[in-house]
């Protein structure tokens, strides 16, 4: 292959995870230390380091309740992304009568911010009778447009004469998705699943409006629990925040070896 | 046979997952009550809805708090649902809004049938939420604007006290200004920079408040002087450019002379600003006397099942015992008379600062301003004061942005009528 | 004879079954984004408030915005934001480039990169805000002890630098994002490519873009309609980081929608700010799809 040096590539990648990881640091430090942030000189290496930030936000919200209720409504979400999706991605391969209208919709729909749809949206899951349970959650975040795309770009990609020869198998549309299409999109189902995952983990305004019940909250809720009366930026808020942050952050960690494994898998088919 | 079971399952499924978690079965009575972010509240509220439920069997109370940002989202959605708490604590001159809209209870008949009600509470401050003369709120706790001195400062400038007109306040900021260090903050959110206008003789509105009225030549001069003073260093840039945590901030870091705050920063500048104590930290009222309210008041939404047994439960929240006791956990004031004497008393025995404090709190209350009962108080901030900021910025000329303040806000009042 | 119809059934039932398989989404879309929308555009051409009926208002609110200067500087703000999205595409594709390339540890490097996406963007807001300030912010503290600067800088209080100063923390967010989307692309391009190319004597910036940039046009596009989108709906990270301010520097047509609606109670002006939103964005990746050649980018690869 090509021989070209590998350190300046090394030095840029370096550069750059520093400037990433500097924030990133920032926040794991407070979360161990407590130092206040507004002191001046900031200091590098924090002076004490104890996790009982960590404890603290346990205690201070119904920590494992909201846990759970993040973690249903995600898991929810994840699913519908995940199927939804890939059925819609695979009619899109097709070509059919009102495609290109269907395209130009689900790309219009992208165009809509969520902040002017907060009203609207809430009256209708109430009509469905979903307000405050787990499905109202998750409902809105249970297909979106952007994944859709990505598993169409991937079933794209298939070989056409594997769909005939399954075709000619005698099998039908549905289970040529899940036998056929599937299987291949690996790096497609782990971005759907990384992506559904983080966006209904972290969305914040949602589960704001359309929780009563301080049983039903998300995650994310009990942030309001930190940034207290006087917005004082302490251990315990960016604890809270790291807590928040490793469920989404892990399952990248264990997806994106999923992606590697389907990435060579599908250079190897060639 | 292997999908209809799948199918069946999802179904089952789907159906346990869209129950909702509260019984949708009604109890014989239920209050909720919405509060504006004082979840640190949490024990002293249960002892208190313990009492009220044990005073009112059967009677259930649904507890939500939001963070300020938050709260109109919710509660407009609610609103619009038709299902809105029943108590709404609402912040500021947002409740004017509501209230116009008629969203909110009229309390009036209600403080007619028990004037005692009405005579807790610090009169000026209760006036504070009457629209088109009739009441819709009781007060939960208030705060308006002081001057805090860093006295090491004063000391250094060689300035012997706090200053008592609005010269000796430009003249203090400029003599305290040296390198880093600046004169004179303000917060300017929700109005609180008015007195400084109100001292001077700016009059916002017209008295029948369908014109403007401060595009004077003495506004303009004033305008220029602050313009003049920011320039220089005596007065900070962030009072016309902070929200909340950078003017405290500031002030916490020491580097600043005077702060124009409401009570409510004290606590925030005292946990940032080590070297404050009773010898370091002076509370004085603004040259003149003039001040800013910001009030919390408790309202009865109009959507409300139980109006009565909601005003029940406000009166119980302002009674003097529970504003004694919130005042105790709070330190803050609450405008019931008896409760904040009483807390301002033993408050003076254990942080004799906090209480010099809270002190101004009730000192010249009848000279409250910048609380204007008008629902399109947000558009009115928003025309007027962007323009403030670029003349006392030097963007602009303090005619110009005068004019343009002017127009703007004639425009909305135009629509408005 | 029978053969036709045949084909002809199984060509319906197919059609059916594709409608079928859209069902899901599309409903899920028709209810949260296309009844939302039309409520908006219903809604901005009357008066109402939450608890009064409506009244017609003709096109009383959009006369109001053109008289509006917030309107127009959240505008202004906007479109800025919006041109800045490339910027942070131009960055993740070099990026994108540079983990792709055959070294050790690359999988590191590209969890650390993408570390910042699944972060709440409030997180994000609040420590990108500590570290502007002026007074105790690590930028303006690095730049002093290494004597760059004399005076600290008014990053977030600025009415120049606190646009940028957002987009940078946003571009900081979204960096792993965008450059997970284009890697997939990268990925995607066949290695048998590149090596003809190779052995044609073709150079690699060449072969970059003959091969390369055709090629990842899908992605491209991808990446700056979901940059452009979600650097226009940051609400979140505007709101905590300045709210707006100084003045309306930061304010966007996103905050503005907020504040009109759920601060000053006007639902109905806010459905005309909505609306104009909407068409601004949808002319916007219109524009771009265009410029991509169509299709959504979508390179007819057979």
């Amino acid at each position: 292959m090509n021989r070209y040096p590998r350190w300046p590539i090394h030095l840029a990648l370096v550069v750059v995870s520093g400037v990433m990881l500097v924030p990133f640091y920032w926040v794991l430090k407070t979360s161990v230390s407590g130092e206040n942030i507004y002191a001046y000189p900031p200091s590098i290496v924090p002076a004490r380091i104890h996790p009982f930030f960590y404890v603290d936000v346990w205690y201070a919200i119904p920590f494992a309740r909201y846990l759970m209720n993040s973690v249903v409504v995600s898991a929810i979400a994840v699913a519908g992304n995940v199927v939804f999706n890939a059925m819609a991605g695979y009619a899109l391969t097709h070509g059919f009568r009102g495609k290109g209208f269907v395209v130009l919709l689900f790309l219009t729909c992208m165009m809509v911010p969520f902040q002017a749809t907060i009203i609207p949206a809430y009256l209708i899951t109430g009509r469905l009778g979903l307000l405050d349970s787990w499905l109202g959650l998750a409902l809105p975040q249970c297909s979106t447009i952007i994944c859709i795309f990505v598993f169409k770009a991937s079933f794209d990609a298939v070989p056409r004469s594997l769909i005939d020869a399954a075709r000619i198998d005698g099998l039908s549309e549905w289970r040529i998705i899940w036998h056929v299409m599937m299987p291949l999109s690996k790096s497609a189902i782990a971005t759907n699943v990384i992506l559904a995952f983080i966006w209904s983990w972290n969305n914040f305004l949602w589960p704001l409006i359309m929780t009563r019940t301080a049983d039903m909250q998300t995650l994310p809720l009990g942030l309001a629990r930190f940034l207290s009366y006087q917005e004082d930026t302490t251990g315990a808020l960016y604890a809270f925040c790291i807590m928040v942050l490793a469920p989404g952050l892990l399952l990248f960690l264990m997806a994106q070896k999923e992606f590697m494994r389907g990435l060579t898998s599908g250079a190897v088919k060639g | 046979m292997k999908r209809r079971t799948v199918v069946k399952g999802a179904l089952a499924g789907t159906g346990m997952l869209a129950a909702p978690a509260y019984l949708r079965a009604q109890s014989a009575k239920k209050l909720s009550v919405l509060t504006w972010n004082i979840a640190d509240q949490a024990e002293l509220f249960k002892v208190e809805f313990g009492e009220f439920k044990a005073a009112h069997p059967g009677v259930e109370i649904e507890w939500l708090d939001k963070k300020g940002p938050d709260l109109p989202a919710f509660y407009q959605t609610q609103i619009v649902a038709g299902t809105p708490p029943d108590i709404v604590d609402i912040q500021g001159a947002l409740w004017v809004e509501y209230a116009a809209n008629g969203g909110l209870v009229d309390l009036t008949p209600y403080l007619q049938k028990e004037p005692d009600v009405a005579k807790r509470f610090n009169p000026d401050y209760l006036n504070g939420w009457v629209y088109k003369g009739k009441t819709y709120l009781l007060p939960f706790y208030v705060a308006k604007t002081l001057l805090y001195c860093n006295k090491t400062m004063f000391k250094e400038a060689g300035l012997a006290g706090p200053p008592q007109s609005f010269d000796e306040l430009i003249g203090f900021s400029d003599k305290m200004a040296k390198g880093e260090k600046t004169g004179f903050l303000t917060l300017n959110f929700d109005w609180l920079y008015w007195p400084l206008f109100k001292m001077n003789g700016v009059e916002l509105l017209s008295p029948d408040g369908k014109k403007a009225a401060f595009n004077t030549q003495a506004t303009a001069e004033l305008l220029a002087r602050f313009a003049k003073s920011t320039a220089s260093g005596g007065i900070n840039k962030i009072a016309w450019t902070g929200r909340w945590v950078e003017p405290n901030g500031a002030f916490a870091s020491g580097t600043v002379g005077m702060l124009h705050a409401h009570s409510a920063s004290y606590f925030f500048v005292k946990g940032q600003g080590p070297w404050i104590n009773a010898d370091t930290l002076g509370a004085a009222q603004l040259p003149g006397f003039w001040s800013t309210p910001t009030n919390h008041g408790f309202a009865i939404s109009k959507g409300s099942k139980n109006p009565d047994l909601a005003w029940e439960f406000i009166k119980f929240m302002t009674s003097d015992k529970s504003a004694s006791a919130f005042f105790k956990t709070r330190s803050v004031l609450t405008a019931n008379v008896a409760a904040d004497k009483e807390g301002l008393a033993s408050l003076q025995k254990t942080e004799p600062l906090a209480a010099a404090v809270l002190q101004t709190q009730i000192e010249h209350t009848d000279k409250l301003t910048g609380n204007w009962p008008l629902p399109y108080d947000a558009g009115l901030k928003d025309a007027f004061w962007p323009e403030i900021q670029n003349a006392v910025l030097g963007r602009k000329e303090p005619k110009q942005a005068l004019a343009d303040a002017e127009r703007a806000v004639n425009r909305l009042l135009a629509r408005k009528a | 004879m029978a053969g036709v119809w045949r084909v002809r059934r199984q060509r319906t039932r197919l059609a059916l079954l594709l409608w079928c398989f859209l069902a899901p989404s599309l409903a899920i879309f028709l209810l949260y984004r296309v009844i939302p929308v039309i409520w908006n555009l219903v809604l901005s051409f009357q008066y109402w408030s939450p608890l009064k009926p409506a009244e017609p208002a003709g096109l009383d609110h959009y006369e109001d915005l053109l008289y509006d200067d917030v309107f127009w500087q959240a505008l202004w703000n906007t479109l800025i934001v919006i041109a800045s999205a490339p910027i942070g595409i131009v960055l993740a594709l070099v990026l994108a480039l540079l983990v792709n390339a055959e070294i050790r540890g690359r999988d590191a490097y590209r969890t650390i990169i993408f570390t910042s996406y699944p972060l709440m963007t409030v997180a994000v807001a609040i420590i990108w805000r500590w570290m502007f300030d002026e007074r105790v912010g690590l930028l303006n503290y690095a730049a002093r002890s290494l004597h760059l600067i004399d005076t600290p800088i008014p990053f977030l209080n600025s009415f120049t630098w606190a646009l940028p100063c957002v987009i940078v923390a946003n571009i900081w967010q979204m960096l792993g994002f965008y450059m997970i989307i284009l890697l997939t692309g990268l990925q995607n391009i066949p290695h048998e490519l590149h090596e003809a190319a190779a052995i044609d004597g073709a150079s690699a910036a060449g072969r970059f873009r003959r091969i390369t940039l055709p090629l990842l046009r899908p992605s491209i596009f991808l990446a700056f309609v979901i940059g452009m989108l979600n650097s226009v709906t940051s609400f979140d990270l505007v709101y905590v980081m300045t709210g707006g301010g100084p003045g309306r520097a930061t304010e966007i047509l996103v905050t503005y929608i907020y504040k009109l609606g759920f601060n000053q109670t006007k639902f109905d002006d806010a459905a005309a700010v909505t609306v104009v939103f909407f068409v601004l964005l949808v002319a916007t990746t219109w524009g771009a799809n265009r410029f991509a050649g169509g299709e959504a980018g979508a390179a007819e690869t057979e």
